[in-house]
This record gives C-alpha cells, structure tokens and sequence, in this order.
C-alpha cells in the first residue's frame, strides 16, 4: 500500500493502524508529484490518496496513476465530506472514498470490495 | 483703430497702388493678356491676404498672399520699358505662379509640416529659378522682334536657349505636379476630420489648378497664335482667382460656425439627460468624436458625465490626434473638452463659454455619480474582501482543526482496538470517538456554511448539484454554463440557492424543487448615451434559482 497525504501526523496514524491490521505500508508521499513517482516505482496494490494536496489535486494523481498499466486501486481520502466534492469522486476513476476520521482496516476492505463509498 | 489694423490698412493701400500701376503699366504697353482677371485676381489675393493678417496675426498664409501680389504684379511692372526693370520682372510672375503651390500645401496654418512637403515645395521653385537664370542670361527681346522693347540685351542672347529651358521646366513642371498631388495625397491621409473638413474645399480648387498645369505642362510656353496654351493660361488665371476666395470661406465658415454657438445657448435653455451636453457640444463643434470630463472637486483626476474616470488622451498624430481644452471657472478646472486639434480655438471656448452654466450642473452630476459609483466599488470591496476571508478561514479549519481531528480519530481507533479486553475503558473510549465524530460532522458543516470548497474547486453549477444531492427533496438542476463566474457572484448564487431550497424544504411541503441556473450579458451601465455604452462592461448576471 501507498499513502499520499501532506500532513505527516496523518500518514503516520494511518500507516500505524493500517499496519496493525495487517496491510504492509511500502510507501509514502508528501504530494501529488512524488505520489505519482512512487506508486509507478512501488507498483502497490493499493494507494491511499487524499484529495487536498499542496501541488496537484488527488483527482489528477488518479488521472496519472490509472493511465500506467496495471494501475493500483485508488482510494480517495479527505477531511471533508464526500457531498463536498459533489460527482467529481464518480467521475474521476478511484475505487472510493473515505472520509479521514472514518479510515479504518474495515471501511477500506469496504470500499475495496466495492460495497464501500 | 489700433496701430495695427493702420499698418496693414497703409499696407493695402501701398499693394492696390501696386497692383493698379503694374496693370496700368501691361495696360498702356499693349500686353496680351485678360486685364479684367488679372485685376480681379490681385486685390483678392490682397483682400484675403489682409483679412487673414488681421484674423489670424501668427498665421502665414496672410504674408504668403501679400508676397504673392508683391510677386506677381513684379510681372506686370516688367513690361515697363525701363532698363534692368523687364529682367526681375519677366521671371516673377512665373516664381509667384509657383507660390500658389506653397499656399495650397501649407494651408490654413502657411506652414510645411514635413520634410517631403518641403522638398516638393523646394523642388518647384528650384525649377521655376532655373528657367529664369537662363532667361536673364539669354533672352534678347529686341532678337525676339520686339521693335518697342528698350532694355538691354541679356549678356548671351540666344533664343533657342530661352525656349528650350522654358519647354524643359514646363515638362519637369509635370513630375512636380505628381509630387505636388502625392504630398497633398498624403497631407489628406494624415488629417484629422475636422481638418478634412476645412480643407476639402480649397483642395477641390487646388486639385482643378493642378490639373490645368499638367495640361499647360504641354502647350507651348509661347501663348502668342497658341488658342489651347491661352486656353490654359486664362484657366490658370481664373482659377488663381478662386483660391483666395476659397480661404476666405474659410475664415468666413468658422464665422458661421460661431453663430452655432448661439444655437447652443438656445438648445441648452432646458433640461438635458446626463451625457447630453457632450452631444450638444461635438454637434456645435462639428466634433462627432468630442468627449467631455469633469474634474473632481478637491481632487485629482476626471471624470465622465456617469461619473466614470476617465483620463485625458496621450499625445498623437494623424486622425488619432486630439487636444485638450481646460475650462475653467474662477482659476478652478470645470472641464475638459477632448476635440480634434484642428478645431478653432476660439469657437471651442465660445462653445464652453456658452454652455458654462450647463457644464457646471454636469460637472455637479458627474461629482454625485463619481462618489455613487465610489460607494459601490467600495461595497463590491468589502464583498470581495468577505468571500476572500471566507475561503481563508475554510481552508484553515481543512488544513488545521480537521486534519488534527481526523488523525485524532484514527488515534482513538487504534487505541479502542488495543483496549478491547477492558470494556470500562472500550465503553470510554467508543463515547470519545463517537463525541470527536459529531465534533468532527459539526465543524465540516460549519467549514461548508463558511464557503463550500467544491464551490471554490468546481463553480457554481457543480456546488449546487452537491446542494441538490444533500437536499431532503429531490431537487433538478440544470445549468446552461460551465465557465467559472467571479468568486463573489458565485458565492452570492452559492447562498440564495442554498437559502431557497432550505426554505422549501421546511415551509413550501413541496414534492420536489427545480434550480435553473442562466447566465445573461448585460449592460452593467444601463442605457443611455452612446459614450456610456461604450464605456460599460459586459458583465455577466445569474439569473437567481428558482426553488
């Protein structure tokens, strides 16, 4: 699993319970550039992206990392509510989305099996 | 009378002396010529050329009408049979003849603005000097067979000479004249309309004298048994008769230009619309392009009659030119008049003397609008300012309170997960985070009420979707544009959408609500002149949702 998030307190907690729960974390990044850069180099399974990143914003990283071959599968995460984002989330090719106070081993199995957000 | 009407009074009468005896003179020696035109044309020329002295004392076009008759009637004493007198006298009448071309060039100012008008002009009278050096050196009228011709004979007689060099100037005469049509060409191009207009006539008559010189380019410079070459003398004299009448009309039609300034008091003895005065004014001045500004009372700058700013123009050339006319009351700017330079000076403040009163309560209405227009331009600030703090202070709540509360959250997950073999402590723990969620929920909600952040990444027609979704009725939208529209229109529709469909929710008991969201161009002025219209930006205007 990847995690792309600017705040380090964050991917931190998230890497930590995520880890507990049995996902090995290979990798982290601060914004949306090194995201993408990592998640070609680290092929994961999965990447956890928040949507607000300092460069650019998570829907354009999915854009990126959904056109590589074998694209991981990509969950949106945001302090914000998903209305707050309105169709953009349907639209832009992620697997879902969870709200960053909600992340936890079950909502991700959730949307990853496509009963989720 | 002042001293100087009486000079130029002495002036003339000095001239008509002058001109009479150079006639007398061509008179009593048999000339063959048309005494009548040629004793019309001097005096006209001598009229206008006082006239203009008179009117216009720093323009030249006077003195080079007056250096004309001086010139030309030079011709006429020539024919006196006194010695030396014949040879200044035979070559003048043709350099005065050439003149006209420097009239016609630099009127109404006398004055050659460029470098190719002075060349054209200097490339006229080097030929015209050219042909008499070689007169006076080789003409011999005795040789010619004039038996009554008592001067002395030139140093090289030689008639063949005198022709020859009088044919050659008449044809170089004729690549003078395209030069002389292509600077007047040019001086047309670079004119501004007001002066097209006060040129158009004298060219129509120069144009005609231009034409009958290229045909006098071929006839024969001897008009003697030669009825075309005579033809196309007399032409040439007639029309040197008109051109002095021609700038007399001139000096007359600014004349009948003012008393347009007595049709301005009349049509200013009522009530105008904003903005009329300027209509008034360029039609008085004939300045369609005309435009008024009004200055500021204790401050800097000018304003338009809607109290718009404006800004007086910069310095330019050719139909673009325009000049500045400062009215002022008291030493105190009132206005500025922004016209074509070629505009006489006089009449523009005939016209703002005229209307003084009229510009004065317009200036007042200018004054009103301009701190009306500050008021709102103030307010439009503050509401900018307003959305900006907005999305300032959601942003902050994004980047600060909800990311520590989120990670707080993941904290207390991990911690209920550790704490699963106490129940006290899980119980404790499941209250905190269930109390951290709804903390959580209240302040995205209070970020969203601040400012929407998919209205702020989105625009309006995608935030109000995101409205409808969340709305407790179904809700349609429909939008008929995608473009983004300023942050504080956006926000202002953002909040009467979500206000209507909050209002239909609890008190309409509607089934269902629609949002139509347009976007029109409007006038942000309003009607009226034309100078406001121009002056006004499209801006667009949301149409309000209906709920």
């Amino acid at each position: 699993m990847l995690i792309v998030d600017d705040h380090p307190g964050f991917r931190a907690q998230a890497r930590a319970l995520l880890a507990a729960a049995g996902y090995e974390v290979a990798g982290e990044a601060a914004d949306g550039e090194s995201g993408v850069r990592v998640a070609r180099d680290l092929s994961p399974d999965v990447v956890l992206l928040d949507v607000q990143l300092p460069d650019i914003t998570g829907f354009e990283v999915v854009r990126l990392v959904a056109g590589e071959p074998d694209p991981p599968a990509i969950v949106l995460i945001s302090s914000r509510d998903a209305s707050d984002y309105g169709r953009r989330i349907e639209r832009s090719g992620a697997r879902g989305f969870i709200p960053k106070a909600e992340l936890s081993a079950r909502t991700l199995a959730a949307v990853l099996e496509g009963s989720g957000q | 009378m002042t001293r100087r009407r009486r000079a130029l009074a002495a002036l003339g009468i000095a001239l008509l002396g002058w001109i009479i005896g150079g006639e007398w003179v061509s008179i009593h020696q048999h000339v063959p010529e048309n005494h009548l035109i040629d004793a019309i044309g001097g005096p006209s020329f001598l009229v206008a050329g006082l006239v203009a002295l008179d009117r216009r004392p720093r323009n030249r076009m006077g003195w080079l009408m007056i250096a004309y008759v001086a010139v030309s009637y030079l011709g006429n004493w020539g024919n006196l049979q006194v010695a030396v007198v014949p040879m200044i006298g035979t070559p003048a009448s043709s350099w005065a003849r050439r003149s006209l071309a420097q009239m016609v060039l630099s009127y109404p100012t006398g004055r050659l603005r460029t470098g190719f008008e002075r060349f054209v002009i200097g490339t006229i009278y080097a030929v015209a000097i050219s042909v008499s050096v070689v007169i006076l050196l080789a003409f011999d009228p005795r040789a010619d067979g004039c038996t009554r011709c008592a001067f002395e004979p030139a140093p090289f007689p030689n008639r063949h000479a005198v022709l020859t060099a009088m044919s050659a100037g008449q044809r170089a005469g004729f690549f003078v004249f395209l030069l002389l049509i292509m600077a007047l060409w040019l001086r047309w191009r670079r004119a501004t309309p007001a002066e097209r207009r006060g040129l158009a006539p004298l060219w129509v008559a120069a144009c005609i004298y231009v034409l009958v010189g290229l045909m006098g380019a071929f006839a024969s410079p001897d008009t003697t048994g030669q009825p075309f070459a005579y033809l196309v003398w007399e032409l040439q004299s007639v029309l040197q008769i008109g051109l002095p009448v021609v700038f007399l009309w001139g000096l007359l039609s600014t004349r009948l230009a003012r008393s347009a300034v007595g049709d301005l008091v009349m049509e200013l003895d009522r009530p105008l619309l904003p903005g009329e005065l300027r209509a008034c004014l360029a039609r008085t001045l004939g300045d369609p392009a005309l435009e008024v500004l009004y200055a500021r009372e204790g401050l800097e700058g000018w304003v338009g009659a809607d109290g718009q700013p404006g800004s007086l123009p910069e310095t330019a050339s050719g139909q673009r030119a325009r000049t500045v006319t400062v009215v002022e009351r008291a030493s105190q700017p009132l206005a500025a008049l922004i016209h074509d330079p070629a505009l006489d000076q006089g009449l523009v403040r005939a016209a703002a003397a005229a209307a003084g009163m009229t510009i004065e309560n317009e200036r007042l209405q200018a004054e009103v609008r301009a701190q009306l227009e500050e008021v709102r331009a103030s307010r439009q600030r503050i509401v900018e300012a307003g959305d900006a703090e907005r999305r300032r202070v959601e942003r902050n709540l994004h980047d600060g309170a909800q990311q520590r509360m989120a990670t707080l959250a993941l904290e207390l997950a991990m911690l209920r997960d550790r704490a699963s073999g106490d129940p006290a402590v899980a119980a404790s723990l499941d209250r905190a985070a269930a109390e951290l969620k709804q903390a959580i929920a209240e302040l995205r909600e209070l970020a969203s009420g601040i400012h929407p952040a998919i209205l702020t990444e989105e625009g309006l027609p995608a935030a109000v979707e995101a409205l409808a979704d969340r709305s407790s009725l179904p809700v349609w939208v429909r939008a008929d544009f995608d473009a983004r529209l300023p942050g504080p229109v956006e926000a202002t529709a953002y909040f009467v959408v979500a206000e209507s469909l909050a209002n239909v929710a609890k008190y309409a008991r509607a089934s269902g609500a629609r949002v139509e969201l347009s976007r029109r161009e409007r006038d942000a002025a309003g009607g009226g002149d034309r100078r406001r219209r121009r002056r006004s930006r499209r801006q667009p205007r949301l149409r309000a949702a209906r709920a």
